[in-house]
């Protein structure tokens, strides 16, 4: 279990254009520079907004993440309200 | 010179961002008081404005996280959030009188983390659109963390703002102060959208009463309950009460908004 390292990888994808540029050109590359167990890795490359929110992660480090791969409110508030 | 100016402020990104979703007439009320508000800062003339403000991961990361930090720069970039509806800007600053404030916290039992180099986002940049619109007056910005827990409690918050409006009070500057935030919200949680009005009044009953003992019993945990993880900035507010002490708050504006989801709320403080 690695909050921190998941909340790192998502703070650079937020803010970081080059590392953005760099996820989204092979995002399971990109992920496997950061110290992630296999389920946190499949979270963030499944965009598992329900998991991510569950482990902890910052409502808004999860939200802008979420924004860039165009999920909208609706789908959001749907993906954290799902058992 | 003194503090001429003093307000707080709630800052919802939907202000601006998405500001047709909400009722017109909520929108015009409030977006309109937000403006004349602007107004009544301007006609006192200020030097400089600082800011109690908060912010979103602009600058920091849980590497390190200042509980309190004040700007130093030249001048600051913003807004960060490209979907703000605010045209990127650069805002002056006034490095000389954030020197003074943060002399007058070292010397007043306060060591707060100094930065000669902010980014503001929609905390900082979507309040001063309305109160100064041509982003003409100086800023320096005090931020503290209500980001991420733990925060500073709400008796050293008043305690903090006691020490900035007593530094306020000897420096040869006209300043106007604006506290950021709140107030009950929930961005990005499973509870989006909620907001607690009951909270909200009670909270505007005690600054509107100079309670300010009530303020500063403020718990993180009952905040956090009652008034969400958005709702931690209030901190600001309570901040501001100990700036201007004796100043009496005069209620502005409060709407809940839901499409901003955010209990919106605009306070003058008057001497």
């Amino acid at each position: 279990m690695s909050l921190y390292q998941v909340q790192k990888l998502l703070y650079h994808v937020n803010r970081d254009p080059e590392r953005r540029q760099g996820y989204r050109r092979n995002a399971s590359a990109f992920v496997k520079t950061y110290d992630l167990t296999e389920t946190e890795s499949a979270a963030i490359l499944n965009l598992d907004v329900r998991a991510l929110y569950a482990m902890g992660v910052h409502s808004l480090l999860l939200r802008p993440f979420t924004l860039l791969h165009n999920l909208s409110n609706e789908d959001y508030a749907k993906a954290l309200k799902e058992d | 010179m003194p503090i001429v100016f003093a307000c707080a402020a709630s800052h919802a990104p939907g202000m601006t961002a998405w500001t047709e979703a909400a009722p017109k007439q909520q929108a015009d009320n409030f977006l309109g008081a937000y403006r004349k508000l602007g107004e009544r800062l301007a006609a006192c003339k200020p030097d400089a404005i600082v800011t109690l403000t908060v912010e979103h991961w602009a600058n920091f990361f849980l590497n390190s996280m200042p509980t309190f930090c004040i700007g130093r720069a030249e001048h600051y970039d913003g807004p960060v959030e490209e979907w703000l509806r605010i045209p990127k800007g650069r805002v002056p600053g006034d490095p000389q009188l954030s020197a003074k404030l943060i002399d007058g916290c070292l010397n007043g039992g306060f060591d707060p983390t100094f930065s000669d180099e902010l980014l503001f986002d929609h905390a900082t940049y979507l309040p001063l659109h309305f109160l100064n619109p041509n982003l003409s007056v100086p800023v320096v910005p005090v931020i503290i963390n209500t980001l991420t827990a733990p925060m500073p409690t709400a008796k050293r918050c008043f305690a903090f703002g006691e020490i900035l409006g007593q530094a306020l009070r000897g420096s040869e500057k006209r300043v106007a102060l604006i506290a950021t935030g709140g107030l009950s919200h929930w961005p990005g949680e499973a509870q989006h959208g909620k907001i607690n009005i009951p909270f909200d009044k009670q909270f505007l009953a005690h600054l509107l009463a100079g309670e300010h003992h009530r303020l500063t019993a403020y718990t993180h945990d009952e905040i956090n309950r009652e008034a969400g993880s958005g709702g931690h900035e209030i901190r600001t507010w309570i901040a501001l009460a100990g700036a201007v002490q004796s100043w009496k708050a005069e209620l502005i504006a409060y709407e809940p908004i839901v499409p901003w989801a955010t209990g919106c709320g605009l306070v003058a403080f008057n001497p």
